[in-house]
């Protein structure tokens, strides 16, 4: 569950990489956005970042991979597709994105996307419905996992929404889609946004709701104090904090090192969660605004 | 600044995204709502008519005021009037929202009230009744008809302006309104929107909702906060009411496309004129405190921060560079005393005799001189161990 801020749209960012790993690793997805054309969205979706040469596949076995890909892809449809994911996939889990390039339009043609415009959406139930038609084939059974499918819900709340009046129908919903994905291999990714649900104590139940919270934060533009108090304030347009981390079959929880990530694009390319580093305070009353990488030089330290 | 969010709506919207939105907002404190409104009216207006704004058509729905305000308003300032029905529209939502005057009519009732039906202002072909307020989607497809006459069907743009959206709220549901605004910003010919709110009127939910759909936000806020001394609150009251009646501040927070929020502060002045603005730096009012957690310091060395620790020349490490270390420890030179390569460990102060290891073959020798009396004990000494009681 992702809580968004009112104010920018991260969330999508978040939401494009989710979706894109769906679609590389030939995992059906089911997108509902409150847009009037969802699939436009789906031109978004970043393409991934081959990875490195050094990895510990060979390069021959992965172009005998790489050969068999294409031969099954000309002459077989979508169902063999997850066939030959078991051979050896024609992407390692990939989770590196470049949000300059869009995602291949064959991969994207391939893949298995159901869109739903949540405008349309008369009431939940018929959305519950078709959620768990579209969970239905993974249902958890004894052979194991064999294929994993996603559900990406964007601004589940929006108030141009016709069920957004009814809070309670909203998190029946989502109760019924937590307990729908208990019991198959999918996951979900919701993003909404708290302000403009009706009450606080709804809010609160919603994030209860979730497995894991994440919550995103503006920061304002050309302020000198932030500038003065983070390091790299320049390059992050954002905040993400980590409320919980779910842990399903385990008692032990997850202590993070750092709750609160600052959201930065490296050249434009690729997503980048940082933690936030703290410039150090000048005490000799330095007036330069730059970090602590600013201030190293080689002189002598003196005691 | 008020001039950016104007050239903000002059600029219009670029190709796949959604149409710049204005949300102006005052309270009964400090309402001067209307004045903002207009100012910004008149700019996107002058912008319009003189041709360098991306909208070629403005559509307002005039939910306070007649429009003929509107059409005086103009022609006061002398903005576009010889070709007014080439680029504006007025959408008459003041003297009949609910179609009670037709209904009346229609049932017969008075006949004073036929004259007063058919009165219609010289500005005939701008202005358009509607009677029917309560149904949000008749609203919106007139006003895309309007904009569309205006602009024609191709790639032209309009802009909407919508006077009071606490009139239609108060009419629909915030459902329809925000269906409303929503679908007016993801339309292709709708270039920028703006709307004032009243927003004591409302459930902050409905507030939010709107904020939440809009791209910029301006608050309207009195200048001086009120006071809660109550003697002197009855002075000050009427004082804070005629300064809240010209003055005031306004609070504009802008979405930008980077994802950051842009905050600016300025104040106005409501004149004979018009309305002055005035930017005003603000000693951060922003408080960064609850957005920031408390950060640790960065515990990482980069490269260049490596290199230069090495570069450190300590004190009282050995240089390495093939001399012999000679360790100073507070005495006068040692030449005469045997070198010591390692550093000398602390032995039980008795042992102030050296220590041969003749295992070494007598090339290692450990002296310890006991510097003072006045010195540190060692931890393994203890003081009272020379008191016989």
């Amino acid at each position: 569950m992702v809580m968004e801020d009112s104010e920018a749209p991260h969330h999508l960012l978040l939401l494009r990489n989710f979706m894109s790993q769906g679609v590389l690793h030939r995992q059906p997805l089911l997108y509902a956005s409150p847009a009037h054309s969802p699939r436009a969205f789906l031109g978004t979706l970043p393409a991934p970042i081959p990875p490195r040469t050094h990895l510990h596949t060979p390069s021959q076995q992965q172009e005998e991979d790489l050969r068999i890909a294409w031969q099954y892809k000309k002459y077989f449809g979508n169902e063999q597709m997850f066939v030959e994911s078991h051979r050896g996939n024609h992407w390692d889990f990939c989770n590196e994105f470049d949000l300059r390039k869009s995602l291949d339009r064959q991969l994207l043609g391939a893949a298995h996307i159901d869109c739903v415009n949540l405008q349309d959406v008369e009431d939940l139930a018929s959305l519950r419905d078709r959620c768990s038609a579209f969970l239905a084939p993974f249902a958890r059974t004894e052979e194991g996992i064999t294929c994993v499918g996603r559900v990406a819900i964007q601004s589940f709340c929006s108030p141009q929404c016709r069920y957004s009046n009814s809070d309670w129908d909203m998190l029946f919903f989502i109760k019924s889609l937590r307990s729908m994905l208990r019991s198959s291999n999918a996951v979900a990714m919701i993003t909404f946004t708290p302000s403009v649900v009706s009450s606080s104590s709804v809010c609160m139940r919603w994030q209860h709701l979730a497995d894991t919270l994440l919550s995103l934060r503006t920061i304002p533009d050309d302020d000198k104090e932030m500038a003065k108090l983070l390091t790299d304030y320049q390059d992050m347009f954002g905040l993400l904090h980590i409320h919980k981390v779910g842990r399903l079959n385990s008692q032990v929880p997850v202590i993070l090192e750092a709750t609160t990530y600052s959201l930065k694009v490296i050249r434009r390319k690729t997503l980048v969660l940082e933690r936030l580093n703290q410039a150090p305070v000048d005490a000799s009353g330095g007036g330069s605004l730059g970090g602590c990488s600013g201030s190293s030089s080689a002189r002598l330290l003196d005691f | 600044m008020a001039d950016l969010v104007c050239r903000g709506l002059r600029d219009g919207v670029l190709e796949g995204e959604y149409a710049p939105a204005l949300l102006i907002k005052d309270t009964l404190q400090i309402s001067l709502g209307v004045h903002v409104f207009n100012h910004f009216l008149l700019s996107l207006s002058s912008n319009i008519s003189s041709g360098k704004a991306q909208s070629r058509g403005l559509v307002v729905v005039a939910f306070a005021c007649p429009p003929c305000f509107y059409v005086d308003l103009l022609r006061s300032r002398g903005i576009g009037v010889a070709s007014l029905s080439n680029w504006i529209r007025i959408v008459d939502c003041y003297s009949d929202p609910l179609g009670w005057k037709d209904k009346l009519l229609n049932s017969g009732f008075s006949a004073q009230l036929s004259s007063k039906s058919h009165d219609k202002s010289s500005v005939g072909d701008v202005e358009c009744l509607f009677r029917d307020v309560g149904d949000a989607e008749k609203l919106s497809s007139l006003v895309f008809d309007l904009g569309r006459g205006l602009v024609g069907p191709g790639k032209g743009r309009f802009s909407v302006a919508i006077d009071s959206a606490s009139e239609l709220l108060r009419h629909t549901s915030l459902l329809s309104v925000s269906s409303l605004i929503n679908n007016l910003r993801s339309h292709d010919q709708v270039a920028s929107l703006f709307w004032l709110l009243h927003s004591d009127l409302h459930e902050p939910r409905a507030i939010l909702s709107l904020e939440y759909l809009s791209s910029m936000v301006a608050g309207l806020e009195p200048i001086a906060s009120p006071s809660t001394d109550a003697q002197r609150n009855h002075h000050n009251h009427l004082f804070q009411l005629e300064q809240n009646s010209r003055r005031g501040k306004l609070h504009m927070r802008l979405k930008r496309r980077n994802g950051r929020v842009k905050i600016l502060f300025e104040e106005f002045d409501v004149e004979q004129g018009g309305i002055k603005f005035v930017p005003v730096s603000l000693g951060n009012a922003i408080r960064n405190d609850a957005i920031l957690p408390k950060v640790q310091f960065n515990l990482q060395l980069t490269d260049k921060e490596r290199g230069d620790r090495a570069k450190v020349i300590l004190p009282f490490e050995h240089q390495g560079n093939g001399e012999d270390i000679k360790i100073y420890d507070g005495r006068g030179p040692i030449a005469d005393a045997p070198k010591n390569i390692f550093p000398t460990p602390r032995l039980d102060e008795s042992a102030s005799a050296t220590i041969t290891t003749s295992s070494n073959g007598g090339k290692g020798e450990i002296h310890y001189f006991r510097d003072s009396d006045e010195e540190a004990l060692d931890t393994d000494e203890d003081p009272d161990d020379d008191l016989d009681i």
